[in-house]
C-alpha cells in the first residue's frame, strides 16, 4: 500500500486534535476490517492513518436500564457479554451473523457503523433499537439518534473531524427479538436482513415493535408502517403477515449485478414475517 | 497398458491409504511453494493491465515510471526479443494443426479484453512497481467491442482478430436425426446456459525468477506444466537449454496453471535486470485476468423410445473464447466427443462453435469441455425420465453404454462401464429420505452421471518418463518431471516404485518437476499423470527390478522367478535373504546399473474426422455418477443440500484416501459451479475481481460427500487405474438441478443455481404487489 | 519503527513500516512462511494467525498495532520439536491436498476447540466457514478434527 505517517494516541484528546488537524487527509483505523483492504488495493491513499485502538472505548456497561457501548467493542465481545445476553440479546444474534470468525475478532461496533455498508447488520440493528449515538470532536461532544447517522450510501453525519465514542441502547430484556438474513453464501454479506423486537402486554397485545432492514436500500430502513400496523393489536399470523406485507410495499430495493430489487423485495417480506413470528414467540415464553 | 492382475491380497503398499510425504510437510508449512522464496538482490515486478475491453493504444509513455524511486526496468512490448507466445497444446512436441493459437506477451498497438497485459516493471519493492505501474501513461482509444458469442457471430460484428470471430468449429453427424426424432415416443428440448468461472485456487500465480551461475535461466513457479521453458526461449529468444523451470508444489492448479501465467515476465524481467525477480499476483488480479472456464449455451433436442432408450440427440453447442484462443478448439472438442453422455446415441447430430469475444479469455479447467455438456445431458435425460415416468437409476441403466457400444464420435468403449452400478450406489448412499422441516420447504433427490476423458488426445502421441534408483544404502529415488497440484501426484509414484521394489514407503525419496534434472513427465492435466508418469515409473520399476535381480539370481543361487523384492531385501528359496547394500555393491563390482530410465509411449492413433469417423479419440474414460438430497425453501428460493454422494469407478485406488479426496474436492468444486460461482462481466468489464464477489463454497455451504469408490480392475493407468483428476466435477450442477425439479417441478436451466433464480422459477417474482 | 511483540512464545522487536501488514512483516522482514497470501482482503483465511489467542487475518492488521501483543502461527503449535496432535490428525485423515489452506485451517480450529473443546461435526464445519478450500471439499479436513477432538480427550 502506498505509504502514509501512523499514529496511535493514548487519548482522546489527543485523538481529536490529529483528526481536527489533518481531516480528510487523514483514516481512523479501529478494527481495519474495511479500511486495510481499502489500502491494500490503493483505493485511498491518506496522508495519515490515526489508529484508535489503545483509546478506553472497549467495555459494555449497563446503566439505569440502558447499555452503553464504547465504540471500540468488538462484535465477539458483543457474542460473549453476559450483560448483553441479558439486557440486549438481540446485538449478540446480529453480532453472529456479521463476517466469519477473524471479523470478529478485530471489527468493532463503532467501526461498522461509521462505514455504513448498506448489507450490514449492527446499523440495522442500531435503528431498530432507536440508538444514540455520541459523535467526539475537538470542539465537543454531540448526540445523533441513529435514524439521523446514516445518510447515505457509506455515508454518515460523521464529519472528518469526528470520532463515534459510544453507543446508548435501550435495555429490552422483555422483548422477543430476532435476526432473519438471507445471503448468496453461507457467512456472507447479507443480501436482506431483518431485525425484529417485539413485546406483548398482559393481555396479549403488542405494546412496543421495532423492525429494521438491512441490504433494502442505502441505508437502514425502519419499517414504521409495519410497526403500527401491529401495536395495540394481537400478534396472529395474518396480523404479522399483513405487517410483512407492508413493510414490503414501503420498499424499493436497487438492483445489482448478483441480485435484483425485486428479489430482495420478496426477501424483505418473506424474512420480515419469519422475525416477526419467531420475536412475538419469544415475547410470549419471556412473559 | 493392461498389467497382469495383481489381485489386492498380493499389493502391500498400492491400493492401501498411506500418509502422503508432502501432507506431513504441509501440516508443518514445511513446504516452500512459489512465493515462499528470496533471493538475495531480488526485484519485485508488477503488471500493468488493461482497463478496457477493446481499444486501440495511441500512446505508450513510460518515462514518468523509469524516472520513480527504485525502478529497475519498464518494459513494453517493443522490448520484448519475440513478442508472439503459441498458447497450443501445453508441452507438445509434435504438430497439432488446427489446435494451434497464439497471442502477444505485451500488447502492440491494441487490447482485446479487460486485463490484457500491456508493461511490465520491475523495482526494489512491490510498493514502488505498483506506484510506478500507475505511472506509465497509455491513451488508448476505445473500440466497439462483441461481448456474446452470438453477437460475434453476426454479420457485420466488430472483429476481436482480423481471421474472424469464429474460432473453430467440429461437428459430428451419425445415423438420421431427423427420422428418429420424428418417430421418438417423446422428444424433450431443452436450452442450457453456463457461466463464466474462475479456478480460484487459493494460491494465485507466483514465481521467482534468477540467472544461474552458468547462465541458465531459472524460473521456480507454480505450474501444472514445467515444458513451459521451450515457450519462454523461443520469447526471449535463447537455445531452449538455457531455460530451466523448477515447479513447486502447488497451492492448487484446476486447469488454471495451464497455461503461461508468469514465466515468460519473470524471465524478460531476470535477463533484462540480470537480477532475481518475484512476481506473485493479487487475488484481483487473478480474477480479473486470469483465463476462464468457457461459458457455453447448450441447446437439445432429446428423443427416445417409450422403453427410455434414446434414440436421438440433436445438440448445438456455442461457446465464448474471450479475446484470446488459449486451449479453446480442444476444450470445444472434448465438449463435441462427450456431448451425448454416457450412453448409446443411434442417431446423433453435434454442431459445436466457439466464438471470439472482447470477454476474459477462457481456457483450460477441470473438466476441460467435458464439464459444462453434463449439465445439459443430464437435465435432459432426467427430463425423458419424468415425460416416461421412470425413474432416474432405471433409465441409466437402460441407455449406460456397454463395451463394444461407440460413442456418437465412432470410437469403441474398450473397457468395463460400470454406470448402472455407480448409480445404484450413489443413489443408495443418500439413506432415508429427509422430512421437510417445516411447510413451506420441500425436499427432492436428483441423479446425474458422466463420463470424462482421461489421458490425452491418442493422436497426441503422449509420452511420460521417470528415473527410478538405489542409492548404496538401499534407499531409493524416484526422479520424474510430474508437477503435483495437490493431488497426490508424487506420493502416487512414490507409492507405485515402493511396492514393484519391495522398498518400504519411508525409504523412498521423490524429486518431481524439473525440465533440467528430472526426466519429462508432460503436463499434470487432462486426468493423465496417474495414467503416464505411474506407468512410466511402473515400468521403470519393473526394468530396474529385472536388471538387479538378474545379479542376485548368481548371489543367491535361484532363477528370478523363485525371487521377491519386499521388506527391503530380496527373498530366495529356503528362506535365504539378501540385504540390499550387499545386492547394490555387487552390481556395482559388475557394471550393472542401479537406476533406470523408462519412457511410457501411450498407444497413439490418426487423427479422427469428427463428423465422419469411426475412430479412436481418447485412450478411455472415468465414469461416475452422483447423488443429491436438497431442501427447496419455496418462498426465497433457497437452496440447501441435505445429502451427497459421489460414487466412480477408478479401475483400481493406488491410495484410496487419496482417491476420496479427488471425488469429494471434485464435487464441492462442481457444487460451486451449479450453486454459487459467477464471473460476472457486463460490456467486457469484470465485476466480480474479488473473493467477496467471486463466491466459492465454504464448509457451511456443502454436507459431508459420500465417496463411493468402486474398482472394476479395468483402466489403462499402472494397476489397471483410471483417472480421477477431473471426472467428480462434472455431475453435481445437474444432480442439483434434478434434486431441485424433483422437489419443486421446476426446471433450472441456467448456472449458477441461484436462490433468485429459484425463486423466479417458483413464480415468486410475478407480480409482487 | 520498532513493534516489540510476542512471537510463537518469544518476544521480539520488529522493524516495521506503518504500511506494512502483519502478513508481510511476518513473510519479509521475518521470512516467516507458514502464512501465506490468498486475497489481501480477509476472506479466504490462509493468513490466520492468532492474536492473542484470537483468529484474525494478518492481511488486515497493520504490522505496528500488533506492538504489546502475542502473535501465533504454525509453528507456535509445534511440540518438543514434533507435530502437535491436530497436525497428525490432519496427515492420518488426509485431510491435506494442496496444502494452502491448512495452517489457517489448523489455528482456527484450535481457537475455536479452546473455546468449544466437544463440538459435533455440524459445530466444526461451521467453525471452519471462514476457511475457504478448494481441493479437499471439507469433509476430510471435519474428519480430522472430529477425529482429535474424540482422540484427545478434549473437555
Amino acid at each position: 500500500m502506498h505509504p502514509f505517517e501512523y499514529a496511535a494516541p493514548e487519548t482522546l484528546p489527543d485523538a481529536l486534535a490529529l483528526l481536527r488537524e489533518h481531516g480528510e487527509d487523514a483514516k481512523v483505523l479501529a478494527g481495519g476490517q474495511s479500511l486495510v483492504p481499502i489500502l491494500t488495493y490503493r483505493l485511498a491513499k491518506p496522508r495519515l492513518v490515526v489508529d484508535i485502538n489503545a483509546l478506553p472505548f472497549g467495555e459494555v456497561t449497563a446503566e439505569n436500564g440502558r447499555l452503553r457501548l464504547g465504540a471500540l467493542v468488538r462484535h465477539h465481545q458483543l457474542e460473549e457479554s453476559e450483560t448483553i445476553r441479558r439486557r440486549c440479546p438481540v446485538l449478540a444474534d446480529a453480532a453472529r451473523l456479521i463476517g466469519n470468525v477473524r471479523v470478529r475478532s478485530l471489527g468493532t461496533v463503532g467501526g461498522s457503523l461509521a462505514h455504513a455498508d448498506p448489507a450490514a447488520e449492527l446499523p440495522a440493528v442500531m435503528t431498530a433499537l432507536d440508538a444514540r449515538l455520541t459523535l467526539a470532536s475537538a470542539g465537543g461532544q454531540r448526540h445523533v439518534d441513529a435514524r439521523d447517522f446514516f445518510t447515505g450510501l457509506l455515508t454518515t453525519a460523521l464529519s472528518s473531524e469526528e470520532l463515534l465514542v459510544a453507543i446508548d441502547v435501550p435495555a429490552v430484556p422483555a422483548h422477543g427479538w430476532a435476526v432473519e438474513e438471507l445471503s448468496r453464501r453461507a457467512g456472507d454479506f447479507a443480501v436482506v436482513a431483518v431485525v425484529a423486537l417485539v413485546s406483548v402486554d398482559r393481555q396479549g397485545h403488542v405494546d412496543d415493535a421495532r423492525v429494521a432492514f438491512a441490504g433494502v436500500a442505502d441505508q437502514p430502513v425502519r419499517a414504521r408502517a409495519a410497526e403500527d400496523a401491529l401495536r395495540g393489536h394481537e400478534p396472529t399470523t395474518e396480523r404479522l403477515g399483513r405487517a410483512a406485507t407492508a413493510a414490503r410495499a414501503a420498499l424499493a430495493p436497487p438492483s445489482d449485478a448478483f441480485v435484483s430489487g425485486e428479489y430482495r423485495r420478496l426477501v424483505a417480506g418473506v424474512l420480515c414475517r419469519r422475525a416477526l413470528a419467531r420475536a412475538v414467540a419469544r415475547a410470549l415464553e419471556a412473559r | 497398458m493392461a498389467d497382469a492382475v495383481a489381485t489386492r491380497e498380493t499389493l502391500r503398499v498400492v491400493g492401501r491409504a498411506v500418509s502422503r510425504h508432502d501432507a506431513r510437510d504441509k501440516v508443518a508449512a514445511a513446504t516452500a511453494y512459489a512465493a515462499d522464496w528470496a533471493l538475495p538482490g531480488m526485484l519485485h515486478a508488477a503488471v500493468l493491465r488493461s482497463p478496457y475491453p477493446s481499444a486501440r493504444i495511441l500512446k505508450l509513455d513510460t518515462a514518468r515510471a523509469v524516472a520513480l524511486p527504485g525502478v529497475a526496468v519498464v518494459l513494453t512490448a517493443k522490448d520484448v526479443p519475440r513478442n508472439t507466445l503459441a498458447t497450443d497444446v501445453p508441452g507438445q512436441t509434435t504438430t497439432v494443426g488446427p489446435l494451434r493459437a497464439t497471442l502477444h506477451v505485451l500488447a502492440e498497438d491494441r487490447v482485446r479484453h479487460q486485463g490484457e497485459p500491456v508493461a511490465l516493471v520491475a523495482a526494489e519493492t512491490l510498493e514502488q512497481a505498483r506506484a510506478a505501474v500507475e505511472a506509465i501513461d497509455v491513451e488508448y482509444e476505445r473500440t466497439p467491442g462483441v461481448f456474446t458469442p452470438e453477437a460475434a457471430l453476426a454479420p457485420g460484428a466488430p472483429r476481436v482478430h482480423d481471421t474472424g470471430n469464429l474460432l473453430a468449429q467440429w461437428r459430428i453427424a451419425r445415423g438420421d436425426v431427423a427420422t428418429a426424432l420424428a418417430r421418438a415416443a417423446v422428444v424433450v428440448e431443452g436450452e442450457y446456459t453456463t457461466q463464466l468461472v474462475d479456478a480460484a485456487y487459493l494460491e494465485p500465480e507466483s514465481g521467482v525468477a534468477w540467472i544461474d551461475s552458468d547462465g541458465v535461466i531459472t524460473i521456480r513457479l507454480s505450474t501444472q506444466v514445467i515444458e513451459h521453458f521451450r515457450d519462454v526461449a523461443e520469447v526471449l529468444q535463447v537455445p531452449q537449454n538455457r531455460v530451466r523451470v523448477i515447479g513447486t508444489y502447488l497451492g492448487g492448479g484446476f486447469g488454471g496453471k495451464e497455461d503461461v501465467t508468469v514465466e515468460v515476465y519473470l524471465g524478460l524481467l531476470a535477463l533484462k535486470t540480470g537480477r532475481p525477480v518475484k512476481m506473485v499476483w493479487t487475488r484481483q488480479e487473478s480474477l480479473l485476468a486470469r483465463a476462464k472456464r468457457h461459458p457455453y449455451r447448450m441447446r437439445y433436442r432429446t428423443g427416445a423410445a417409450a422403453t427410455g432408450e434414446i434414440v436421438a440427440q440433436q445438440i448445438e453447442l456455442l461457446g465464448d473464447a474471450g479475446a484470446y484462443a488459449y486451449l479453446s478448439a480442444l476444450v470445444l472438442l472434448y465438449s463435441t466427443v462427450t456431448a451425448g453422455g454416457p450412453y448409446r446415441v443411434p442417431n446423433v447430430e453435434v454442431q459445436a462453435r466457439v466464438a471470439y469475444t472482447n470477454n476474459p479469455p477462457t481456457s483450460a479447467m477441470r473438466g476441460f469441455g467435458g464439464m459444462q455438456t453434463v449439465f445439459a445431458y443430464e437435465s435432459q435425460l432426467d427430463r425423458v425420465a419424468r415425460a416416461l415416468g421412470m425413474d432416474p437409476v432405471e433409465i441409466r441403466r437402460v441407455n449406460a453404454l456397454r463395451r463394444g457400444d461407440s460413442l456418437p464420435v465412432g470410437q469403441v468403449v474398450e473397457t468395463h462401464v460400470a454406470l448402472p452400478e455407480l448409480c445404484e450406489q450413489a443413489w443408495a448412499a443418500l439413506g432415508p429420505p429427509t422430512p421437510p422441516r417445516a411447510p413451506h420447504v420441500r425436499v427432492g433427490r436428483g441423479l446425474a452421471c458422466n463420463l470424462q476423458p482421461y489421458g490425452r488426445i491418442v493422436w497426441l502421441h503422449d509420452w511420460s518418463s521417470a528415473w527410478v534408483g538405489f542409492e548404496m544404502d538401499g534407499s531409493l529415488v524416484v526422479r520424474c518431471g510430474v508437477p503435483d497440484v495437490g493431488g497426490g501426484q508424487a506420493s502416487s509414484l512414490c507409492q507405485i516404485a515402493a511396492e514393484i521394489l519391495g522398498v518400504s514407503l519411508e525409504r523412498v525419496s521423490v524429486h518431481i518437476s524439473d525440465s533440467a534434472l528430472t526426466p519429462l513427465a508432460g503436463t499434470t492435466t487432462a486426468s493423465r499423470q496417474l495414467y503416464m508418469s505411474g506407468n512410466a515409473v511402473l515400468k521403470a520399476s519393473r526394468e530396474l527390478r529385472e536388471q538387479l535381480l538378474g545379479v542376485a539370481v548368481t548371489m543367491l543361487g535361484a532363477d528370478a522367478g523363485a525371487l521377491t523384492m519386499a521388506d527391503d531385501l530380496v527373498r530366495g528359496p529356503g528362506g535365504r535373504t539378501l540385504a540390499l547394500p550387499d545386492l547394490l555393491r555387487q552390481c556395482a563390482r559388475a557394471g550393472v546399473p542401479r537406476g533406470h530410465l523408462a519412457v511410457y509411449n501411450a498407444p497413439a492413433g490418426e487423427p479422427v474426422d469428427l463428423a465422419t469417423g469411426s475412430g479412436k479419440v481418447f485412450p478411455d474414460y472415468t465414469y461416475g455418477a452422483h447423488a443429491a438430497e436438497v431442501e427447496v425453501d419455496t418462498e426465497t428460493g433457497v437452496v440447501r443440500l441435505l445429502r451427497y454422494a459421489a460414487a466412480h469407478d477408478v479401475g483400481r485406488a493406488i491410495n484410496p484416501q487419496s482417491v476420496e479426496g479427488q471425488i469429494q474436492g471434485g464435487a464441492v468444486q462442481g457444487l460451486g459451479y451449479g450453486l454459487m460461482e459467477e464471473v460476472v462481466v457486463e460490456d467486457g468489464i469484470n465485476l466480480t475481481t474479488s473473493f467477496a464477489t467471486y463466491l466459492i463454497p465454504t464448509a457451511a455451504d456443502v454436507p459431508d460427500v459420500e465417496p463411493v469408490v468402486v474398482e472394476s480392475g479395468e483402466g489403462l493407468g499402472p494397476f489397471n487405474a483410471r483417472g480421477i483428476g477431473e471426472p467428480p466435477i462434472g455431475p453435481p450442477a445437474a444432480a442439483v438441478a434434478n434434486a431441485i425439479a424433483d422437489a419443486t417441478g421446476a426446471r433450472l436451466t441456467r448456472l449458477p443455481i441461484t436462490a433468485e433464480r429459484v425463486a423466479r422459477a417458483l413464480g415468486r417474482l410475478d407480480g409482487e404487489p | 519503527m520498532i513493534a516489540r511483540m510476542v512471537l510463537n512464545g518469544r518476544p521480539r522487536e520488529l522493524d516495521v513500516r506503518p504500511e506494512q501488514t502483519l502478513l508481510e512483516a511476518l513473510r519479509d522482514t521475518l521470512g516467516i512462511f507458514d502464512v501465506k497470501e490468498g486475497c489481501g482482503e480477509g476472506v479466504c483465511g490462509v493468513c490466520t494467525v492468532l492474536l492473542d489467542g484470537r483468529p484474525v487475518s494478518s492481511c488486515l492488521v497493520l504490522a505496528p498495532a500488533v506492538r504489546g501483543r502475542a502473535v501465533t502461527t504454525l509453528r507456535g503449535l509445534e511440540r518438543d520439536g514434533g507435530l502437535h496432535p491436530l497436525q497428525e490428525a490432519f496427515v492420518r485423515y488426509g485431510a491435506v491436498q494442496c496444502g494452502f489452506c491448512t495452517p489457517g485451517m489448523l489455528l482456527t480450529a484450535l481457537a475455536f476447540l479452546e473455546r468449544e473443546p466437544r463440538p459435533d461435526r455440524e459445530r466444526i464445519r461451521a467453525a471452519l466457514e471462514g476457511n475457504l478450500c478448494r481441493c479437499t471439499g471439507y469433509t476430510k479436513i471435519v474428519d480430522a478434527v472430529e477425529a482429535y477432538v474424540r482422540d484427545n480427550g478434549h473437555g
